[in-house]
């Protein structure tokens, strides 16, 4: 029997086919204008075709009609990590627009906390900065970890963050300084938003800010415990559905 | 097939028209020779109402009133930022002061000056607030009165004094500004009045401990509101009179606000008004908020004996009916100081306490609370609150946004944070 | 006398506490806002300290906090987080702005179980009644601070209290007063540093400092350009870096309007037979904080008086961000300064600060005043 989950993001679809609780499929899309079509293409990518129940969850997990249930990402999350890596107690997902972290454990979400309007959008930060600087976004991590010295970054606010970063460019601070100095200021925001819960090792780092080596070692730092990044992190949210979906049978 | 039996609130037109009419008598009033007064909601408003026949507009409902006009309110808010004022200040001020810039009225018209400004300061705006508009409006006097003396479990005698001092003095003030020869016996009455009014308020609310619930907040929204803007006046006691009847009967009849009730919240501080949505969305999943101490405590006045809160007994009920000046003045300052909305600019811990009373008695499942960016009044101590109300074991939730600006919330996001919130209380939305 | 002093002294706020209270046996108490009574505290030989911040990153105060609470309230709760502050034995906030009293309970999440004191100052400070509950105030709190210490004061060791914070006011005022000068003897920045270190310094060490300074300042002459005279007016403001920095754009900051400068220090105690009455008398009369001031505004009068006395020719407006009380009077102080021919920059404190940014409006607006003083 098969079963698919549907993580319909601000950026992506991600689309998981789960046969008899392994995954048989798998598809990611940028989302464009007309989500409804970038997540048909990911049905076919995923071979979807027998599927007998869908579940959506993610932003825009009302465009697929077809879904039988539209949990949100943060239960879909829980149940997905619990696949992935079932000993996660906690799941912390940067993703480009939102921050959040997720208490969990057996696959139910118990507490929550998402990023304030004021710490918004680390991962677009993160990408702002990198052109700034004019580097590569995958340069971002591998060049900031090459700095020695520590500079303090206030980014309570992305914006003011920025300019602070205008700064430190007219005062020919080396690249490097100042792109540990985003990633630091990023995990800064990410973990304080993280202590709102208690901090439950072991605990998962999900989301596109979790390729960042260099964010991850500060969020490490930061919150005084590893992380670990499971394989196929950026799909947790469309297996959690999935999972979902096969319960519906 | 619904769990409960619903059904339209009797008296919800004759509120309706009620509100209608004070924000028109208020506009009239110079036509019938009252005073317009200005100033806040949470103002000592019965004390005006020994010059006579005056009206009232109060900032902070008229705030949220433009708020509830999205187009309106946006170019009420860009007025007051064109003049210079900062975006993160109090929502509801820069609406009314925007209506003064733009000359306009929520209500229609053009927007009217009042004879002066009375209020009460307790946040850092309040007194500000009517500074700033009096100056706008080229010199419109303002008198406030500072009540900011102390818990209500630490009422001093000079703290008492102090503020019936200012009202003394401010009797003196408006006779002088007014010319009017001030009348006691209409303060007292008045004082008598509202005293009966936000006690049976508090009893209505008290109806709402039943399971399951008959009034929604969304709904007591539209009812509270007369506790605030009118408090002292006949018209709202005999309002709530015929409201205390009506939910008693829907108790007694097991009449609902939400048809599938399962689980119960509580909310905290004013709500996004142009959003009010939110709380049916919450009613999909079977969630119904059943209050909260901003309502149950702005509009409402309570004893607190034992762990517990009950509507507070008037002078009145204690044998202690003022009969002189000077007694109305100190019976309704001792009043007023125990107000549920005052507590936690002295104490954040003292909120949590009361909002535990509530989570207790009126048999609550969790806490949703608003991050509201456009009152930092009542948003004081508010991450002290979540860590305290998580710690005694209460699943409790956030969301940010702004009571009276809209570009600060986020519907969506939003109502994904609320959906999630929900799962994790085990709800699922009832899909249609 | 050197600068440097006091300038090491602001540096090393946590050291100067913690000899101090190796050496007196002495308690240390912080303070949040310039409302509380220091002469109670230090008449019963205890250490009056101002709270301020680091400004550092305060990330781990995002817990206690909501977002739109200004930085320097959060900063103040990082530092107790941080443990920076551990060698307090206690905190008393004068009721203040909601920002502060935040930071006043977070506190007590992170120092549990001493000496907290919330003192119920009036806001309404022009209201007749204010002195009389002041007073009453005064009283509970010296009662609490009493039965803390364990043993009464007696009413001549708060007059001798008074006798000193007024001298160290009276020191600070005319030392503020040689910057009226074409050609000050003090920086803006050493001025800041000199204020400061009194509010964390025992008052009568401060006063001989003081009084060292002031028999210095007499014949000290600066050899740089003093160049363009500017005030600084606005929220809490700590930050002698932004100062110094500033300064080195051909400025002189000559004279401030922050609650770390003058309105902490510009009047005296009146004569009264009741020591806790002149002490109301004095706190209530005090140059205001934007958030007591009214019903009438009178900052705006005051501001621009002390940029006459002071021969001002611009003025930093500058405003903690989120500070509500500073936001509702800086449309109005704008447009009186520049009524009066002082033009007005206005910058957003954050804890940190970008410079950078702020470097390139400061610049732009000195070349306007200097454009201006050619013609």
């Amino acid at each position: 029997m098969l079963s698919c989950g549907i993580d319909v993001g601000a950026r992506t679809v991600k689309v998981v086919v789960l046969e008899n609780g392994r995954i048989r499929g798998r598809a990611i899309r940028v989302a464009g204008l007309q989500v409804e079509d970038d997540v048909a293409a990911a049905l076919k990518e995923a071979a979807a075709g027998e599927v007998r129940t869908i579940v959506a969850t993610g932003s825009g997990r009302e465009a697929v009609k077809e879904a039988r249930q539209r949990p949100t990402g943060i239960t879909c999350a829980a149940r997905g990590i619990h696949f992935l890596l079932p000993e996660a107690r906690m799941v912390i997902d940067v993703g480009a627009e939102e921050g959040r972290a997720i208490q969990c454990e057996g696959g139910r979400a118990l507490n929550f906390a998402v990023n304030e309007k004021c710490a918004a959008g680390a991962g677009t930060f993160i990408e702002t900065m990198s052109r700034t600087l004019e580097i590569a976004v995958d340069g971002f991590g591998p060049l900031a970890l090459q700095s020695t010295k520590l500079v303090p970054m206030n980014a309570q606010c992305a914006v003011f963050a920025e300019s602070e970063v205008v700064s430190l460019i007219h005062e020919k601070t080396p690249k490097q300084d100042i792109a540990r100095a985003v990633c630091d200021a990023m995990a800064g925001r990410i973990g304080s938003m993280c202590r709102r819960l208690a901090i439950t090792p072991p605990v998962a780092l999900v989301g596109g800010v979790a390729k960042n080596t260099a964010f991850v070692r500060a969020l490490e730092n930061d919150l005084k415990t590893d992380l670990t990044i499971p394989p196929d992190a950026e799909y947790v949210s469309a297996i959690g559905a999935a999972l979902i979906a096969a319960e519906e049978h | 097939m619904p769990k409960y039996k619903t059904g339209p609130l009797k008296c919800w037109n004759k509120a309706k028209e009620l509100r209608q009419k004070y924000y028109e008598d208020y506009v009239s009033a110079p036509k019938s020779g009252a005073l317009r007064i200005g100033g806040s909601a949470w103002a000592f408003s019965a004390v005006p109402e020994g010059l006579g026949d005056v009206r009232w507009l109060t900032g902070e409902p008229y705030g949220a009133s433009c708020a509830f006009d999205r187009k309106f309110s946006l170019s009420c808010l860009e007025a007051a930022e064109k003049k210079g004022y900062a975006r993160d200040l109090c929502a509801y001020m820069r609406n009314y002061w925007g209506s003064i810039l733009i000359d306009q009225y929520a209500f229609g018209g053009g927007f009217p000056k009042p004879d002066f400004f009375w209020t009460s300061h307790i946040c850092c705006s309040h007194a500000k607030w009517y500074q700033v508009a009096g100056e706008l409006e080229g010199g419109t006097p303002c008198y406030a009165v500072d009540v900011s003396v102390g818990p209500y479990t630490q009422i001093t005698p000079h703290g008492v004094a102090y503020v019936v001092g200012q009202l003394q003095d401010g009797i003196a003030w408006m006779e002088k500004l007014t010319k009017r020869r001030y009348d006691d016996a209409r303060l007292i009455e008045a004082v008598i009045t509202e005293t009966e009014a936000m006690s049976l308020w508090a009893k209505i609310c008290m109806l709402n401990r039943n399971v399951p619930a008959p009034l929604d907040e969304k709904t007591m929204y539209a009812l509270y509101v007369f506790g605030v803007i009118m408090k002292h006046r006949p018209e709202v006691l005999a309002l709530y009179r015929e409201l205390h009847d009506e939910v008693k009967e829907r108790v007694e009849r097991g009449i609902a606000a939400c048809a599938n009730e399962s689980k119960r919240l509580i909310s905290d501080t004013q709500p996004p008004w142009g959003f009010l949505d939110v709380f049916r969305h919450m009613e999909t999943y079977g969630a119904v908020s059943i209050g909260s101490l901003y309502t149950f405590g702005l509009a409402g006045m309570w004893d607190f004996p034992d762990g517990t809160m009950v509507p507070k007994a008037t002078p009145r009920q204690l044998g202690q009916t003022p009969r002189t000046r000077e007694e109305a003045l100190e019976a309704i300052v001792r009043w007023t100081l125990c107000r549920p909305e005052y507590q936690h600019f002295y104490n954040p811990g003292l909120k949590t306490d009361l909002m535990m009373r509530i989570i207790r008695d009126w048999k609550v499942d969790g806490a949703l609370l608003h991050y509201n960016r456009g009152c930092e009044g009542l948003s004081l101590g508010i991450a002290q609150n979540r860590m305290e109300l998580a710690a005694a074991g209460v699943p409790v939730s956030v969301f940010e946004g702004n009571m009276g600006d809209e570009r600060e919330f986020d519907h969506a996001r939003t109502l994904e944070r609320i959906d999630s919130f929900l799962e994790t209380l085990g709800l699922r939305k009832v899909e249609v | 006398m050197d600068f440097e002093t006091f300038r090491r002294h602001g540096r090393g706020r946590h050291d100067y506490a913690r000899d101090w209270k190796k050496r007196t046996g002495g308690k240390v108490v912080g303070t949040f806002c310039t409302y509380v009574p220091e002469e109670i505290l230090a008449a019963g030989g205890v250490l009056p300290v101002r709270i301020l911040g680091s400004h550092e990153p305060a990330d781990d105060a995002e817990p206690y906090v909501f977002g739109m609470f200004c930085p320097f309230s959060r900063d103040c709760i990082s530092q107790a987080i941080r443990g920076r502050y551990d060698y307090l034995d206690g905190t008393v906030l004068a009721q203040t702005c909601l920002h502060i009293r935040n930071t006043f309970w977070s506190w007590q999440k992170v120092n549990p179980g001493r000496f907290h004191y919330y003192m119920c100052f009036p806001i309404k400070v022009q209201s007749p009644r204010a002195v009389d509950y002041a007073t009453g105030e005064m009283r509970a709190f010296r009662a609490a601070f009493e039965k803390w210490l364990g043993r009464p004061l007696a009413d001549a060791q708060i007059r001798d209290a008074i006798r000193v914070c007024d001298e160290n006011r009276a020191l600070l005022e005319e030392i503020y007063g040689l910057r009226k000068d074409p050609h000050p003897p003090l920086t803006g920045r050493e001025a800041m540093e000199m204020v400061l270190a009194g509010q964390l310094m025992d008052k009568r060490e401060h006063n001989q400092l003081l009084r060292q300074a002031l028999a210095a300042l007499r014949t000290r002459r600066l050899e740089r350009d003093p160049g363009v005279r500017l005030m600084i007016v606005g929220s809490e403001d700590d930050d002698t870096e932004f100062i110094g920095t500033t300064e080195e754009l051909g400025c002189t900051i000559v004279v401030d309007e922050h609650c770390t400068g003058t309105r902490y220090f510009l009047n005296r105690t009146p004569d009264d037979p009741d020591p806790m009455r002149a002490l109301a008398r004095r706190y209530v009369g005090k140059p205001p904080c934007p958030s007591r001031d009214w019903d009438a505004r009178t900052r705006t009068d005051r501001t621009l008086q002390l940029a006459r006395d002071y021969n001002v020719q611009g003025a930093l407006l500058v405003q903690q961000k989120f500070c509500d009380p500073h936001e509702l009077d800086i449309p109005a102080i704008k447009s009186t300064l520049e009524r009066n021919g002082i033009p007005t920059l206005f910058l957003e404190f954050d804890v940190t600060i970008p410079f950078g940014q702020f470097r390139t409006r400061i610049e732009a607006f000195l070349e306007m005043i200097r454009a201006e003083a050619l013609f």
